[in-house]
């Protein structure tokens, strides 16, 4: 989220938008997230979801590209989102079996705009992904809108930019 | 890589003793020589695919794109027309344009600064004085790919000065095209620039074809997903098809052409839905108008027709077109063992955007590299890839069917739906292209 982090106001990076114990709170949100679709802990994942309205967006050919007059490569609903847990969890489906191993660093947590308990906060993630013999690398920045709940974070909003989304790429057989 | 040392795999290669009837030997799927002769006998020779004429639809607008070996520009010039010339400078041989796609009054050679026009050609030659008076500058254009032509806004190239027209070359394969543009209520698709689903997989182009024996085995985990849906005739236009067309007992078919194309033909399965999916249709402000105005361009009856067959031709079109479902398919040969798929969805001109985001959302459920469908494909062919290499049995069965092959009065051949006709085709061409 390079181009949030340019067009924040000064007083989203000197001062920031929430305090330390917040931050950190943060942080260790996002890292535990990771650490769940690290282990293909699916349904634990989905649980993070808040919400009948939500949006699991990789966009595709473009950071910006509208939905509506182009083609995403994840744009999921909340039932079109079922329907993926649904498959990744198959032991039939094809492409997710063997599941492949995974070590993702997450880093440059920084929360944007906070309005009543919902945040908006951006961070971005480096993989490793090893998977019948392949290596692959992938980079890419997130872009979150999370409730503050008594359980902790949940996310209601979620979009992914791929470094390579306009790059022909192979299966992404992992949530990222 | 494979080294395989059988003896028909010699220096002489005798192409024909490797594609039998109902056989073809795997060595062709995993020989690096093989593949370069791929490129020169079939890439820079048949016709190729090359854009829909939707995506440059402004003079100057560009694209970039492989045709075989060949990295090509693809530009309206000023006279509307569509040229394709090879994006190399005439001077020292350096790629004159590098944006993969825009708009360009000229091109100019960052090298040593040599400029071409939208036509290709060279309108610039600094220092020209230090050339003879020898020197034509009409000579040193940008070299036009050899031959250009264009069914219903589908441009197809070839590198070659002589062979068959491109009506020939499509033969009876044309009325499938024809299923995708009459889908449109003005007989117009558009593929609008730069929106594209870019995969790749890690084996050789030649997989990626039409089956019709693979889904319930590749795609059974979407069978079960569709399984707990509650609409039964599947949604607007270009939407995937609940029902299960993939049975022999059904009326689908596959059907193989002259010169190598192949489909999967539902048109007999899916007519018989055409009143569930007008009454579907019918039940939105934009369906409605659809269906209306689909009769009022097509007719009622060609319009119903049109409407079950959810302007899905399912055809492959040899060597490197697909259309399938709501999208254009490139299949591009990077090496013997890897290979990109592009994947444009196809917007219907002259319909509601409702109709238009519904074949959207409907593309990328099945395909794309982390949607329910290609993913599993892309799978499959990687472990076909890496099964093949162990070719102590070499040989490849494609004869499912023989026995039941029907040939039709337009010269194409029909059979079940789960038959290798399409296969069989796919490869007769190949042979006939290699052997040459
Ligand atoms: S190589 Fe293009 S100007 Fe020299
Ligand atoms: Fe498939």
């Amino acid at each position: 989220m390079a181009k949030q982090i340019l067009k924040a106001a000064p007083d989203v990076i000197n001062k920031g938008v929430v305090g330390v114990e917040q931050q950190l709170r943060l942080e260790r949100f996002l890292t535990y997230e990771a650490a769940l679709m690290d282990e293909h802990e699916y349904d634990r994942w989905m649980d993070l979801w808040i919400g009948e309205d939500i949006t699991y967006w990789l966009p595709c050919n473009s950071d910006d590209q509208d939905p509506n007059a182009g083609v995403a490569i994840i744009y999921d609903d909340r039932p079109r989102l079922l329907e993926r847990m649904m498959r990744l969890k198959d032991k039939a489906a094809h492409a997710y079996r063997p599941r492949a191993r995974l070590i993702r660093t997450v880093t440059d947590v920084v929360p944007l705009a906070q309005k009543g308990d919902e945040l908006e906060v951006i961070s971005n993630f480096s993989l490793g992904e090893i998977r019948t013999g392949t290596e692959n690398i992938w980079f890419g920045r997130c872009h979150y809108f999370l409730v503050d709940t008594e359980e902790g974070f949940r996310i209601r909003w979620k979009k992914v930019l791929l470094l390579n989304n306009d790059e022909p790429i192979p299966n992404l057989t992992f949530l990222v | 890589m494979s080294t395989t040392k059988s003896n028909i795999i010699g220096t002489d290669r005798d192409y024909g003793a490797l594609v039998k009837e109902d056989r073809v030997h795997s060595s062709i799927f995993t020989d690096e020589s093989i593949f370069e002769d791929e490129m020169e006998r079939i890439f820079h020779k048949t016709w190729l695919f090359a854009l829909h004429e939707s995506e440059v639809p402004k003079k100057g607008d560009f694209k970039l794109l492989k045709l075989g070996r060949f990295p090509v520009i693809a530009v309206r010039d000023e006279n509307e027309e569509v040229q394709l010339m090879i994006n190399r400078c005439r001077h020292r041989g350096a790629q004159v344009c590098e944006a993969t796609q825009g708009n360009a009054k000229s091109f100019q050679c960052w090298y040593h600064g040599w400029t071409y026009n939208t036509k290709g050609d060279l309108v610039g030659v600094t220092g020209e004085e230090a050339y003879d008076k020898a020197f034509d500058a009409k000579e040193h254009g940008l070299t036009k790919v050899a031959r250009v032509d264009n069914y219903r806004g589908f441009i197809f190239a070839s590198h070659s000065k002589e062979g068959q027209s491109l009506d020939d070359y499509l033969g009876p394969a044309k009325k499938f095209i024809d299923i995708l543009v009459d889908a449109s209520p003005t007989s117009e698709i558009e593929v609008k620039p730069g929106v594209v689903s870019k995969t790749m997989y890690r084996g050789n182009w030649k997989q990626i074809g039409m089956d019709g024996y693979h889904p319930h085995y590749v795609h059974v985990s979407v069978f079960k997903i569709f399984s707990k849906r509650e609409s039964t005739t599947g949604s607007a236009v270009g939407a995937i098809h609940l029902e299960d067309p993939f049975s022999d007992s059904s009326p689908s078919l596959t059907r193989g052409f002259p010169n190598g194309h192949a489909a999967l033909d539902f048109r007999f399965q899916r007519l018989p839905h055409a009143k569930d999916n007008m009454a579907e249709l019918q039940q939105s402000e934009d369906g409605r108008k659809y269906v209306e105005d689909m009769i009022a361009h097509h007719g009622k009856e060609h319009a119903e027709e049109l409407i079950a067959w959810h302007g899905d031709p399912h055809l492959g079109v040899f060597p490197n077109l697909q259309l399938i479902h709501d999208h254009i398919r490139v299949v591009i040969p990077v090496s013997v063992s890897e290979t990109q798929v592009l994947m444009y969805p196809v917007f219907l001109k002259g319909v509601g955007q409702e109709i238009n985001n519904k074949r959207l959302r409907a593309h990328e459920a099945f395909y794309g590299p982390a949607s329910n469908g290609s993913p599993d494909d892309a799978e499959i062919f990687e472990r076909v890839q890496r099964g093949l290499e162990g070719d102590a049995d070499p040989w490849i069965l494609l004869g499912r069917g023989m026995n039941r092959e029907e040939t039709d009065s337009d010269g194409t051949v029909s059979a079940r739906i789960s038959d290798e006709i399409t296969q069989r085709a796919q490869m007769q061409e190949w042979k006939r292209l290699m052997a040459e």
